[in-house]
């Protein structure tokens, strides 16, 4: 066990590693936090995903830009690398929160932002099915239907790529409703999204995760009513 | 149709009416209908597109071609021909390699794409009427970016001068591509740098400006007119882009014309955009003659050419 103080340190070396991009210092950081006996998903949560939050509102700022962010990303695998395996069972069952299939569309093969979403997804503790870049349409369907997956994360950069969406959300709708889908990237708006149909709309990896948990509970909630509905 | 008028707004010069430009690109095989792949293998299809788009749209101004893969493609980039957008570039020579090692070349008017293009362009200047054919090339970061694939963007920061040496040699790919535009015959070259606007300006003034003035150079000795094109959110590079040499420079449909115009006029520079092609004719969700009239009223008649964004 380690002292708040030891802790708090700990915890502010991994985050300020991830946001000055500085992949050594959070590496000395995350072995310390093994060899100290600090709980690993605590130096996750709060240090490494701390941090990522906060180069996400750098971003937002126009501080950061992509070679920041992608800097601050491979900080931030150079940590998850060594906590993970630390993790406990009991610690993994409790963090996962669900399953993501997340891909870039057909015909698109920029996956900087699918990247960094898929990224926050493994952070936060979902199991990431990762299809890649220029994704057929349909593969989405077929992979949330194999895998069960509870979440669809679609991204795309070109105007003429995005409209691929529509077609995917209302082939995994028809087949499954209860399953959220979330879209994101460079052409997208929230009201692009509404008019697909999507569930959630992710504006920038930082919110994509938030979003997804957002459209979990909304989905879970008008479920609950339909059932309550259809009680005698 | 006109010209003139086009390259005065270029030139970022007062006009009597704004100059119209639909970036037609694969567009234009549609109108012919043809699939994309085709059409950008076949010169006679181009010309034919490119003419019929000019006509259709009354244009003051038509690329060539809108393909920013022509560069990438050229020199060994594998590509994916899809049917309704342009070729994607699919492998990075210099992920893993030196520039030495992967041995590139400057592609000249003789290599990869570059023949079709060449035979298109010519096809088209015998037969075209009063308006501008723009060559368009790829810029230095994009291109880099088909190159070194994601790693350039992180070579910025951690592998500096492994980042000038590509971004540098995309810049001098990128001056061929203007000299064959030149013999071409287009009156407005532009570099096209999408990418541009994912950096620090910093980082796009030590690197990308640099890298833009070998073909600046070309186009201005050849007494013809220049722009600088770039996509996305480009608010916090834009005062880079009106210093990195050019004539001009085009933006898309996610700036505030309000600012791009007085900062292009703060430069005496020439603008271009911003019609909403994903909300207004993608999606509908706003009407594209409303859409229009704002653009027209932002824009202005000093230095402003009507554009999709």
């Amino acid at each position: 066990m380690v002292d708040d103080e030891k802790r708090n340190d700990i915890l502010k070396r991994l985050s300020d590693g991830v946001v000055y991009y500085d992949e050594e210092k959070v590496i000395v950081a995350s072995n310390e936090a093994v060899e100290d006996g600090l709980d690993p998903f605590d130096a996750i949560m709060n240090g490494l995903a701390a941090g990522m939050e906060i180069v996400g509102q750098l971003y937002e700022k126009q501080e950061y830009f992509v070679p920041e962010i992608l800097m601050c990303a491979d900080a931030l695998y150079g940590g998850l690398n060594i906590l993970r395996p630390h993790l406990k069972a009991k610690e993994m069952k409790e963090a996962v929160k669900g399953q993501v299939v997340i891909g870039v569309v057909q015909g698109d093969v920029h996956d900087i932002g699918k990247n960094l979403v898929k990224m926050m997804f493994d952070v936060a503790g979902f199991t990431v099915h990762d299809l890649g870049a220029d994704v057929p349409l349909e593969k989405f369907a077929e992979e949330q239907v194999r895998t069960d997956s509870n979440i669809i994360a679609l991204s795309a950069m070109m105007t003429t790529t995005m409209m691929g969406m529509k077609k995917v959300i209302h082939m995994i709708k028809e087949r499954n409703p209860d399953v959220a889908i979330m879209v994101g990237g460079a052409p997208l708006t929230k009201e692009v999204a509404d008019i697909f149909g999507a569930d959630g709309y992710a504006e920038n990896a930082g919110n994509a995760v938030q979003e997804a948990i957002k459209m979990i509970s909304r989905l879970r909630e008008m479920h609950a009513k339909q059932q309550l509905g259809a009680t005698p | 149709m006109a010209k003139q008028l086009l390259i005065d707004a270029y030139r970022g010069k007062k006009t009597e009416t704004a100059p119209w430009v639909p970036y037609a690109g694969v567009h234009a095989a549609y109108l012919i209908g043809e699939k994309a792949d085709k059409y950008l293998q076949d010169p006679d299809l181009i010309a034919k597109g490119v003419l019929f788009a000019a006509e259709r749209y009354k244009a003051d101004g038509v690329p060539l071609i809108f393909d920013l893969n022509v560069e990438a493609i050229s020199m060994g980039c594998q590509a994916k021909w899809v049917l309704d957008n342009p070729p994607a570039v699919v492998s990075h020579p210099l992920q893993d390699k030196s520039l030495k090692e992967a041995n590139l070349k400057i592609p000249t008017a003789k290599d990869g794409r570059w023949p079709v293009i060449v035979e298109a362009g010519k096809k088209v200047m015998a037969k075209k009427g009063d308006w501008v054919l723009m060559g368009l090339l790829c810029g230095p970061l994009t291109l880099a970016s088909h190159l070194r694939g994601v790693k350039i963007f992180t070579d910025v920061i951690k592998n500096r001068p492994l980042a000038k040496e590509i971004i540098d040699f995309a810049g001098k790919v990128g001056a061929e591509s203007a000299r064959i535009y030149r013999d071409i015959g287009c009156e407005i070259i532009a570099i096209v740098d999408p990418v541009a606007s994912q950096i620090k300006p910093q980082t796009f003034r030590e690197f990308v400006t640099p890298a833009c003035q070998e073909a600046i150079k070309v186009i201005h000795d050849a007494g013809l007119t220049s722009s600088f094109f770039i996509c996305g959110d480009a608010t916090k590079v834009l005062e880079e882009v009106c210093q990195v040499g050019t004539h001009g420079f085009a933006i898309d449909e996610q700036l505030n014309l309000n600012y791009v115009r007085d900062l292009a006029v703060k430069y005496n520079k020439g603008f271009g955009g911003n019609l909403k092609l994903t909300l207004a004719l993608s999606l509908g969700i706003v009407n594209p003659k409303e859409d229009a009239i704002v653009s027209l009223a932002a824009g202005g008649l000093t230095g402003y050419t009507f554009a999709p964004g």
